[in-house]
C-alpha cells in the first residue's frame, strides 16, 4: 500500500471513529481512544446487532456504500481496521 | 392494592425528596414556556448503564420505575410475579419526530434503525424489564387522559387473577416545541406559566409538562407507609379528608369539577407543580400518597379561588386518612380512585 | 372465556369467508405498496379493494370497524350490545403515533402545520374510537406492545372478564400499512424484497401487511343467558418478558417458553394435547430460529404448526388479533392451510411447518406472538 493510501486510510479511520462514538452513543470513550485495529463487537467495543444495522446506515449516508449481505457484513465489521479498508476500497470516488 | 414504593422524575427533580420539597415550597414559574425535565435529573450511570442509546422518554420511565422498587425495599426485581404496566398518552413521540427527520433528510432507505426502535411505545418498558431483570408480564398502554386510570384497573385485574403479586404501574410523558405548538393550536396556554386549577374554567389554561412516575403496588392486606389505593367501591364522601382534582387545562372544559368542589371535603390540586400532562393524575397520586405518609396537608400551590371552594390553604401536620383523586376525560367521563392511610 | 364472534380484514380477504377461500387454495397477493409513495423495493400486503373513507378518520380505525362489525354480527349482539357492560381492548402500533410525514414536513419547513392530522390522531385512539362508535360503557384500553399487541389485548380482555370489570369484550388488534414503519423495519435489515418465506432455510425477512382481527369474548353465563351455546373459548393466556435486548429476541427463547407454559397451565393442558400452533413466524432470521427452537423443545419435532404471515404479511398490532381468529378457524374447519412460502427445512431450526393443507384433530390450539422489546405472548384456544 502506498503512502497516499496509508494517509487516506488514516483519515477514514478518524472519520469512522467519530461517526461510531456519535451515532452509536458510545459512552466513556473518546474517538481517539479507539484503537486502529479495535474489534467492534463482543469483547472489543461491545457493539451489538442494533449497532451493526446502524453502521450499515452510516456507510450509506457517509460513503454511499451498501452492505446488503450481513454474512459479508460480518467480515467487514470485524474491526475498525477491516471497516476502514472496506470503505477505502469501495467508496464512490 | 397497597402502595409499596414510589419513584418520580419531574421538572423539580428526581425522587421523593424532590417531590416533598416542591410540595413544601409551592409554585415556581417554569424556566421557559413549559415545565421540562432537566437532563441533569436523568443522568445515572449506574441504573442506566445498559441504556447508552435510550431516549429521554425511556430514561425517565426507567429511573422512576427503578426508584419505585428501591423505595419499597422489596426484592421483587427478577421475579416473574412482578408485572410492569406503563401508561402514556403520547408515548415517545419526540423520537417519532426524530425518525421523521431522518426520512425527510435522508430518504426512506437511509433512516436510523436505532431511532426507529426507540420510537415505539414499548421501548421504555423493555428497558425497565432489562434494568430490573424482570421476566414477568410487561405491557404498555395508551388511552389519552384515561391512560393512568386504565393501567390501575389492569394492575388490579392482574392481581385478582393471580397473574402477579406485584405490579409496577406508571406513566410517562414528554413535551417539546412541537407538542407545545400543537397545544397552542388546540387549547389555551397560560403565558405566565401558572395553572389555576380552581377557576374551574370553561376555557382553562394549561402549561405543558413532562416526567414519569411509578408505583410499586402489591396485594398485601395491611397498608405500608403510603397506604392503599382502591378504584372501586364506596363513592360517598363519608370520612374523606380531601379531594385532589386533576385540573390542568388540558381537556378543554373544567366547569365539570365545580360539583366536586362543593361536595364537602377539602379541595386541593398540585397540577401547577407538575405541569399539564394527559396522564398527570399519576403525579397527583404520588402527591396524595406522600401526604398520607407524612400525615401532612400541603397547601394548594396556586390558590385563585373565585368559587370559594374549601381549599387546602396552608401546610399543616394533622391526621390525614383518605384522599380521593378525581379527573375527567375528554368526553367528561369521570375517573376516580381513593387512597387510604394505614390508620384510615 | 367464550368466543362468540370473530371478524377479519387482511391482505388475505375482507372477511372470514374470503380468508378461508384463500387459505384453501394457497393464494397470496403481496405486491408493491399503493397507499403511499416510497422508493423502497419491498412487497406488502394491502387489504384488497378496501373502501376507505375520506381521510378524516384513521384507516386503522376503519379496518377495525369492518372486522368488529363482522364479529358483532356473528355474536348476535347487533341489537343488544348496549344492554351489556362491554369493554374494548385493541392492540395497534400505527394508530398510536402521530407519525404523519406531511404534517411534520410542514411544521419543519414553516413552523406551522395544518391540524387535521392532529385531529385525526386525537380522535383516533383505537379503543376509545371503537368505544365511541358503538356507544359502549365498559373499560377501554389501547395496547401498544408492538408486534404482540393484538394477543396482549385479548389477554387484557380475559383479565377484565375474570375481574368482573365487564361482561363482554371486543378485543384483538388493527393496523394500517404505513410508510414510517416500512422505513423503520427496512432500516433494521429485516424486510424481504420478495414474498416472505417463514421458517424456510432461505428466508430473508418479513413483509409488512395491514388488517384487523377482532374477537368478541364474554363470560359463559352471559352467553347462556342470551340463549347461545359455547363452541370455542380462550382457556389460557401467558405473557413474559425477555429482559434481554430492545430489538433482538433472547436467543434461548426462555421468554416465549415461559409465556407458552403459563398459557397451557391456565388452560390445564399439556403440550401433547395441542393440535396445532399458529406461530408468529415473521420470516426474519432471528425470530424463526428462536421460535422454531422453542416449539420443537416444548411440543416435540412432530408438532403441526404454520405461519400465516405468508398470506397476510406482518400486520404488527393486528397480527395477534388476526391470528387468534385464524387459530379458531383451524379448530372450527378441521384443517389448517399450508404454511405458504415455506419450501426447505432449515437445519439450524430442525423443525418444519406444514407444507400442505392439513387435517387437524384435537380440541386445543395455540397462537404465539413475539414483539420488539422482548415481549412474548401466547393464547390457548379450546373447542368444546
Amino acid at each position: 500500500m502506498d503512502e497516499h493510501n496509508e494517509q487516506e486510510l488514516a483519515e477514514i479511520r478518524k472519520v469512522l471513529k467519530e461517526l461510531l462514538v456519535t451515532n452509536l452513543n458510545l459512552e466513556d470513550i473518546e474517538p481517539e481512544q479507539i484503537k486502529d485495529d479495535e474489534i467492534l463487537f463482543g469483547q472489543g467495543l461491545g457493539l451489538d446487532s442494533l449497532d451493526a444495522v446502524e453502521i450499515v446506515v452510516l456507510l450509506q449516508r457517509n460513503f454511499g456504500l451498501e452492505v446488503k449481505d450481513m454474512k459479508e457484513g460480518k467480515k467487514i465489521f470485524y474491526s475498525l481496521d477491516t471497516l476502514a479498508r472496506y470503505v477505502l476500497e469501495n467508496r464512490k470516488q | 392494592m397497597n402502595i409499596a414504593g414510589i419513584g418520580i422524575v419531574f421538572n423539580r427533580g428526581r425522587g421523593l425528596p424532590a417531590l416533598e420539597k416542591a410540595l413544601e415550597e409551592g409554585w415556581v414559574p417554569p424556566t421557559a414556556s413549559r415545565y421540562s425535565v432537566s437532563d441533569d435529573f436523568i443522568k445515572d450511570r449506574v441504573i442506566l448503564k445498559e441504556m447508552r442509546r435510550a431516549d429521554t422518554f425511556s430514561k425517565m420511565a426507567c429511573l422512576a420505575a427503578h426508584d419505585a422498587v428501591a423505595d419499597s425495599g422489596l426484592s421483587v426485581a427478577g421475579k416473574s410475579s412482578l408485572g410492569i404496566i406503563l401508561a402514556s398518552a403520547l408515548g415517545p413521540y419526540v423520537t417519532t419526530f426524530r425518525f421523521l427527520d431522518d426520512i425527510l433528510q435522508y430518504g426512506d432507505a437511509k433512516v436510523s434503525p436505532t431511532v426507529f426502535s426507540h420510537s415505539v411505545h414499548n421501548a421504555a418498558v423493555s428497558y425497565i424489564a432489562l434494568c430490573l431483570q424482570s421476566r414477568g408480564p410487561t405491557l404498555t398502554i395508551t388511552q389519552f387522559s384515561q391512560s393512568f386510570y386504565q393501567a390501575l384497573l389492569l394492575a388490579e385485574a392482574w392481581m385478582l387473577e393471580d397473574r402477579c403479586t406485584h405490579v409496577l404501574v406508571g406513566s410517562a410523558e414528554q413535551c417539546d416545541d412541537i407538542l407545545e405548538y400543537v397545544c397552542r393550536q388546540k387549547i389555551h396556554l397560560a403565558e405566565d406559566g401558572k395553572i389555576e386549577p380552581f377557576l374551574f374554567s370553561e376555557s382553562p389554561k394549561a402549561v405543558p409538562g413532562e416526567g414519569s412516575v411509578f408505583f410499586l403496588l402489591d396485594k398485601q392486606e395491611t397498608s405500608g407507609k403510603y397506604g392503599k389505593i382502591s378504584i372501586h367501591g364506596d363513592n360517598g364522601v363519608q370520612g374523606l379528608d380531601m379531594y385532589l382534582l386533576e385540573c390542568s387545562g388540558l381537556t378543554g372544559d373544567e366547569a365539570v369539577y365545580r360539583n366536586d368542589a362543593k361536595a364537602g371535603p377539602l379541595i386541593s390540586s398540585y397540577t401547577p407543580l407538575f405541569g399539564s400532562m394527559m396522564s398527570g393524575i399519576g403525579f397527583s397520586c404520588a402527591a396524595a400518597a406522600l401526604m398520607l405518609k407524612n400525615q401532612r396537608y400541603y397547601a394548594a400551590p396556586v390558590q385563585s379561588n373565585p368559587h370559594n371552594a374549601p381549599l387546602c390553604g396552608g401546610h399543616q401536620s394533622a391526621p390525614l386518612n383518605t384522599i380521593r383523586c378525581i379527573s375527567y376525560g375528554c368526553h367528561n367521563e369521570k375517573m376516580e380512585f381513593t387512597l387510604k392511610h394505614a390508620h384510615g | 372465556m367464550v368466543i362468540s364472534g370473530m371478524g377479519v380484514v387482511s391482505g388475505c380477504g375482507n372477511n372470514v369467508h374470503e380468508t378461508l377461500d384463500n387459505f384453501s387454495t394457497g393464494c397470496r397477493k403481496g405486491g408493491p405498496p399503493s397507499l403511499f409513495k416510497t422508493d423502497l423495493p419491498y412487497p406488502v400486503f394491502e387489504v384488497p379493494g378496501f373502501q376507505a373513507g375520506d381521510g378524516t378518520v384513521m384507516r386503522t380505525f376503519e379496518l377495525a370497524v369492518a372486522a368488529a362489525n363482522e364479529a358483532i354480527r356473528e355474536s348476535g349482539l347487533e341489537n343488544t350490545l348496549l344492554a351489556h357492560r362491554v369493554g374494548v381492548c385493541l392492540g395497534t402500533t400505527v394508530a398510536s403515533q402521530l407519525n404523519d410525514v406531511d404534517f411534520y414536513r410542514a411544521y419543519r419547513n414553516t413552523g406551522s402545520a395544518p391540524m387535521h392530522s392532529v385531529d385525526r390522531y386525537l380522535n383516533g385512539n383505537l379503543a376509545g374510537a371503537i368505544q365511541q362508535k358503538f356507544h359502549l360503557s365498559g373499560p377501554a384500553c389501547t395496547v401498544v406492545n408492538a408486534c404482540s399487541s393484538g394477543t396482549d389485548a385479548i389477554g387484557v380482555g380475559i383479565s377484565w372478564l375474570r375481574a368482573d370489570m365487564c361482561d363482554i369484550v371486543i378485543c384483538g388488534g388493527a393496523d394500517e400499512l404505513n410508510r414510517v414503519p416500512l422505513c423503520g423495519f427496512g432500516s433494521l435489515g429485516i424486510v424481504s424484497d420478495s414474498l416472505c418465506k417463514p421458517f424456510d432455510k432461505d428466508r430473508s425477512g418479513l413483509n409488512l401487511g395491514e388488517g384487523a382481527g377482532i374477537l368478541i369474548i364474554e363470560k359463559e353465563n352471559v352467553l347462556r343467558k342470551r340463549g347461545r351455546e359455547k363452541e370455542f373459548c380462550i382457556s389460557g393466556y401467558g405473557l413474559a418478558a425477555d429482559a434481554y435486548h430492545l430489538t433482538a429476541p433472547r436467543p434461548d427463547g426462555s421468554g416465549l417458553e415461559a409465556a407458552l407454559t403459563h398459557a397451557m397451565n391456565e388452560a390445564g393442558i399439556s403440550p401433547g394435547q395441542v393440535a396445532f400452533i399458529n406461530a408468529h413466524g415473521t420470516a426474519t432470521r432471528d425470530n424463526d430460529k428462536v421460535e422454531g427452537d422453542v416449539l420443537a423443545r416444548v411440543f416435540g419435532s412432530k408438532v403441526q404448526f404454520l405461519s400465516t404471515k405468508g398470506y397476510t404479511g406482518h400486520t404488527l398490532g393486528a397480527a395477534g388479533g388476526l391470528e387468534a381468529v385464524f387459530t379458531v378457524l383451524g379448530l372450527r374447519e378441521g384443517w389448517i392451510p399450508q404454511s405458504i412460502g415455506f419450501e426447505n427445512e432449515d437445519d439450524e431450526i430442525g423443525i418444519a411447518p406444514v407444507r400442505e393443507k392439513t387435517i387437524i384433530n384435537g380440541n386445543y390450539a395455540v397462537s404465539t406472538s413475539l414483539a420488539f422489546g422482548g415481549n412474548n405472548s401466547a393464547i390457548v384456544i379450546e373447542k368444546e
